[in-house]
């Protein structure tokens, strides 16, 4: 019973709980921090839950749920998890807790709005990994928008309105197109059955036979509608520019859900709709979304390298890091995928753990400009420690995470398109020298301001914050099999 | 004619008779009687609606009665449930506005009365003639309505602008009238189909007719390039006016629109399709482009609902029985969310004409968290995005135009419905992101219980339309069951 | 011989004047009178047609027209006369306070 409702628990607890929030006075501020940490938690907890009970020798979706919506429509309210879905819920789940602790202290006005928000953004973001309804994906996806608009715009930096506008108007100009190519999908089903249906499944089936040819053909003309949306979310060059204004204008919660989770969404689309719907547009796209994903790499590392701002800096080089993923993705080899889907999670968690870190200094500085920090590595150990470590990961190191998600990109995209491999590798370098330049000119170099001697370390319940987000790092790198074990029956069926 | 033909009319003969007692009671009470009068229209509304309920249902099938005018289905019911829902919350707007304003409220709530006997006689005509006289009586009552509030010029202005293009409108409508009855010889649409269905013809004269009863009805919905009054009688009209002007005649139009295009010149869809083709894609792209630009709060609410009149007519243009249900699907939608954010403005004009600029919505929901929340919701509807009902009933617009081949008309629907963000979100970020000084230079809410509770209503029905839409997507389809549609 | 032709042709006469009239005179009474105009036309059609068809409802219509017509050009003056003690004026475009 428990388990049959399992995924919908996950799915819709965090926005039960978000209303419940909101009958709480707002005053009673350390109240709703702990309710929310507590039920963030819970979600967490209740998705190992479902780690424990997935059956990673399956390849389909386990946990199917399924209930009428729009009968008019043939809706349902359908979800189920594969391997794939299934890491990047715990990732989320995971993250949300951590961003509730990491605003512990940097949030302080409209509290409750805040947790609010981040519920409901939970309850959007896990929604559409777990969707197994094309439709009822979109209405999620769609949905996440709203409370991240207000994350950024409430309670962001200076220039946060300019920055959350831009993030809505960009990402949903994406996704409205999307809606049409949905819509015309649904009807080339509805002709040729006499029957409504958005099932993902039957949509399999569906959506090869949408009439194909040229680049304008109907179902390329479908396929880029929902390339376009995801492409924006990733954000794959050339449709980057919302990323770093969003980045640098949103709390350290916000940053850390954007690209722990949000851009995700954009690589996870790709391969579940994309790839798997569409597989002869698919083949044709393929050159196309390589040299993207190149030119992202190498661009996005070369402009990190110029960035006088930590945030920005970071932001730039998550635009190079999603290239990798979508050369991964593009490659469509069984470890090229497998990479690509742990690279996800990698960038999840190391470029969530660096946004949190950044967050922890500039709580305590007051500025993100990499000018204004230089030789802090004596005054705060524990925290340099901290960001040595995942910058380490973030750049590949072997034994830290990152190296086992960009090795088998590489190894795995090698036989498909050396030329891209090369390519990519050149922006494995140029990122690495970027980011380990800005450790050294944030945390060694002379100690040349004053006003930084006197930092405060981290405290206890910021290195508890960042723990286990490290946990997981060290671990994936390690003992990657943990991970990627339960995937591989998924990405097999999934390719084939 | 046999008297038994009366029962379904009862509804209507009822509200004749309200709406002169209201008048007379008016007159009688004066000022004084506001909150009586206000509780006496609502509570004839409210018996209307009974009663329409009770003999305004067709037993069964589609039956026409008083000689082939008025048709009683469930389409006609469908419509006249929603003409009274908008009037009841109308009235409720209105009495507190009509308080604060020193004006009278009998004449308000009889011509409010009268309006919604057009609308019920738009709804449920067969008969080009009953159709004319219904929409009539609805244009002659919104025209005072608009000048309700005679001591204000924009007022004034804004009734003389509305009743000048509304009557040149309906000089149009009836000229494409005439024509078509001088081509077919009949001035019924069950007959008018049928004569359509034997010979379809395409002599000039027959043409013309339908284009200018297309012109006609185009005005009526405030289509563009058929909009210029519409901008200038909501700014002018008082704001519980406005918000039913933008509602009830727009949906008893729509349900007019369908009877007429959909229903009797469906065998001629081929000829009158590219023009409302035309017309909804230019709505559309205009409706949104010009409410960018817009300080107003009114004026731009008045620019969003020309653009949701081009949403509606995709369903129209797709001409299916989809397209059909969607239109009444959307108005269902439409009536209630622009009736809160009316709602909402009402609550707002504190000070003469505060809480019209996009300023005075400024730090909102420091000073008033619910009626923020309200405004959020509404506004995320007005924009069409999940979970509200706003993007249901878009969707429905959309999935039936895409349905009937018209993907590029869908295409630039949701492309102008993100246009439609910016404008919207223009209020949102003086809601909630604005800080400081520029937060504290909004303007104060005022308490009125009455209008709090159409906001109220119109969120709850709004976000339930969007979190369980099937039950209303049934009753739109429900109401597929008319005479001569489809 | 005057045929349906004829009266077709005065009423598309009148109907395209009164329309003109509507959209270029700014005097509030002539406007009124135009608009009278197109009625009529659209009378005049009406009256042709029920005649040569041999079918009374168009003559129905008519009446009706006339009937609503005369309502129209009450409600007309009434606004206007509210208009005048406003803004002494019967000119449309000395009342134009809203941006069009």
């Amino acid at each position: 019973m428990f388990e049959s409702h399992l995924l919908s628990l996950i799915t819709l607890a965090p926005a039960v709980a978000a209303i419940g929030l909101g009958l709480i006075p707002g005053r009673y501020e350390r109240l709703v921090r702990w309710l929310a940490f507590g039920i963030s938690l819970g979600i967490f907890f209740t998705s190992l839950l479902m780690w424990m009970v997935f059956d990673p020798s399956m390849g389909g979706m386990q946990m199917v749920e399924k209930a009428d919506w729009i009968p008019q429509f043939g809706i349902e309210f359908h979800l189920g998890v594969d391997g794939i879905s299934l890491l990047l819920v715990l990732l989320t789940t995971l993250l949300v807790p951590v961003v509730i602790a990491a605003s512990w202290t940097s949030v302080r006005d409209k509290v409750k709005a805040f947790h609010i928000c981040l519920l409901l953004l939970t309850t959007g973001m896990v929604g559409a990994f777990l969707a197994l309804d094309v439709f009822l994906f979109y209405v999620f996806w769609e949905f996440i928008l709203i409370p991240m608009y207000f994350i950024i715009g409430v309670w962001g930096g200076a220039r946060r309105i300019y920055a959350a506008v831009k993030f809505f108007i960009f990402t949903m100009a994406g996704s409205v197109l999307m809606l049409v190519a949905i819509l015309y999908t649904a009807r080339v089903h509805f002709e040729t059955t006499g029957i409504w249906s958005f099932d993902y499944f039957v949509w399999l089936e569906t959506a090869s036979q949408i009439p194909m040819g040229g680049v304008w053909s109907p179902q390329m003309l479908v396929f880029i509608a929902f390339a376009l949306a995801f492409a924006i979310k990733v954000p794959m060059f050339p449709f980057h520019t919302w990323l770093p204004d969003a980045h640098v204008e949103a709390p350290t919660g916000g940053s850390i859900i954007l690209a722990g989770v949000l851009l995700k969404l954009g690589t996870y689309g790709f391969l579940r709709f994309n790839r798997a719907l569409f597989p002869e547009a698919w083949e044709k796209a393929v050159p196309v979304i390589m040299v993207l994903a190149v030119i992202g790499i190498v661009y996005g590392a070369f402009v990190a390298l110029v960035q006088p701002d930590i945030k920005k800096l970071v932001a730039y080089s998550s635009v190079s890091h999603l290239g990798f993923v979508m050369l991964g993705l593009a490659a469509g080899t069984i470890s090229s995928t497998q990479g690509a889907i742990l690279q996800m999670v990698n960038h999840g968690l190391a470029t969530g753990a660096l946004f949190l870190l950044i967050g922890i200094l500039y709580e305590r500085r007051g500025t993100l400009l990499i000018a204004d920090y230089g030789g802090i590595a004596t005054v705060v150990p524990v925290l340099t420690g901290f960001f040595l470590l995942v910058t380490l990961a973030s750049i590949g190191l072997p034994g830290l995470n990152g190296f086992v998600g960009e090795f088998l990109i590489l190894a795995g995209s090698w036989p498909v398109a050396p030329a891209a491999v090369v390519g990519a590798g050149l922006g494995v370098v140029l990122g690495a020298v970027t980011m380990l330049w800005m450790v050294q000119r944030v945390f060694w170099n002379p100690l040349s301001h004053e006003e930084n001697r006197g930092l405060r370390d981290m405290n206890f319940r910021e290195v508890a914050t960042v723990l286990p987000l490290v946990l997981f790092i060290v671990w994936i790198g390690v003992f990657p099999m943990t991970f990627l074990a339960p995937m591989e029956a998924a990405v097999r069926l999934l390719l084939e | 004619m046999p008297l038994e033909q009366f029962v379904p009319f009862i509804p209507e003969i009822f509200l004749a008779i309200a709406s002169f007692v209201l008048l007379v009671g008016g007159i009688g009470l004066g000022r004084r009687g506001m909150r009586p009068l206000a509780l006496g229209a609502v509570g004839s509304l409210v018996v209307t609606g009974i009663l329409v309920w009770l003999f305004g249902r067709p037993a069964g099938e589609p039956e026409v009665i008083l000689g082939g005018m008025l048709a009683i289905d469930t389409f006609a019911v469908f419509f006249k449930l929603l003409v009274l829902a908008s009037a009841i919350l109308t009235i409720m707007l209105a009495t507190g506005f009509l308080e604060r304003f020193r004006y009278g409220g009998g004449e308000f709530f009889a011509l409010i009365l009268t309006a919604t006997l057009g609308m019920f006689v738009m709804a449920s005509g067969v008969n080009l003639v009953s159709l004319y006289v219904g929409l009539e009586l609805m244009a002659l009552s919104s025209y005072v309505l608009v000048g309700y509030c005679k001591l204000e010029v924009k007022s004034n202005e804004g009734a003389v602008k509305y009743f000048v293009l509304g009557a040149m409108s309906s000089g149009i409508l009836l000229y494409g009238i005439s024509l078509v009855y001088g081509s077919l010889g009949t001035l019924d649409l069950m007959e008018i189909k049928t004569a359509l269905v034997a010979a379809p013809q395409d002599n000039l004269v027959l043409m013309l007719g339908i284009v200018l009863m297309a012109f006609g009805m185009l005005f009526k919905v405030a289509a563009v390039p058929f909009h210029v009054w519409s901008p200038d009688a909501y700014e002018g009209a008082p704001t519980p006016v406005t918000a039913f002007i933008s509602v009830a005649p727009k949906a008893a139009a729509f349900a007019m629109f369908l009877r007429i295009f959909a229903g009797a010149f469906s065998p001629e869809i081929d000829h009158w399709r590219s023009v409302i083709w035309l017309a909804a894609a230019m709505t559309m792209i205009f409706g949104n482009i010009a409410a960018l630009s817009q300080d107003n709060v009114k004026r731009m609410l008045a620019y969003s609902s020309i653009a949701h009149a081009g949403y509606a007519l995709m369903g129209v243009v797709a001409g299916t029985a989809y397209g059909t249900w969607s239109v009444l699907m959307y108005m269902l939608v439409y009536t209630f969310m622009n009736i809160g954010a009316f709602g909402l403005v009402v609550l707002l004009e504190t000070r003469g004409y505060a809480g019209e600029t996009v300023k005075d919505w400024a730090g909102l929901s420091k000073k008033a968290p619910a009626a923020a929340a309200g405004m959020l919701i509404l506004l995320l509807a007005l924009a069409g995005i999940p979970p509200t009902g706003g993007f249901m009933s878009k969707l429905y617009v959309f999935a039936a135009a895409i349905n009937a081949g018209y993907i590029w008309l869908a295409v630039i629907g949701v492309l102008m419905s993100a246009v439609s963000l910016y404008y919207y979100f223009r209020i949102v970020v003086q809601m909630y992101l604005v800080e400081g000084e520029e937060a504290e230079s909004g303007a104060e809410l005022v308490r009125d219980r009455w209008a709090e509770g159409v906001v109220l209503v119109s969120v709850l029905v709004v976000m339930a339309i969007g979190v369980y839409p099937a039950p209303f997507v049934g009753w739109a389809q429900g109401g597929l069951n008319a005479l001569g549609l489809m | 011989m005057i045929t349906a032709t004829h009266y077709l042709a005065l009423s598309l006469v009148m109907f395209t004047l009164g329309l003109i009239g509507v959209m270029v005179r700014r005097n509030f009474i002539t406007v009124l009178m135009s608009l009278e105009l197109i009625f009529n036309a659209v009378n005049l059609n009406l009256i042709a047609f029920s005649f040569r068809l041999g079918d009374l409802s168009g003559q129905i219509l008519a009446i009706f027209v006339i009937t609503v017509a005369a309502a129209e050009a009450a409600i007309g003056l009434g606004l206007i006369i509210a208009l005048t003690r406003l803004k002494d004026t019967v000119i449309l475009d000395d009342a134009n306070e809203m941006r069009s």
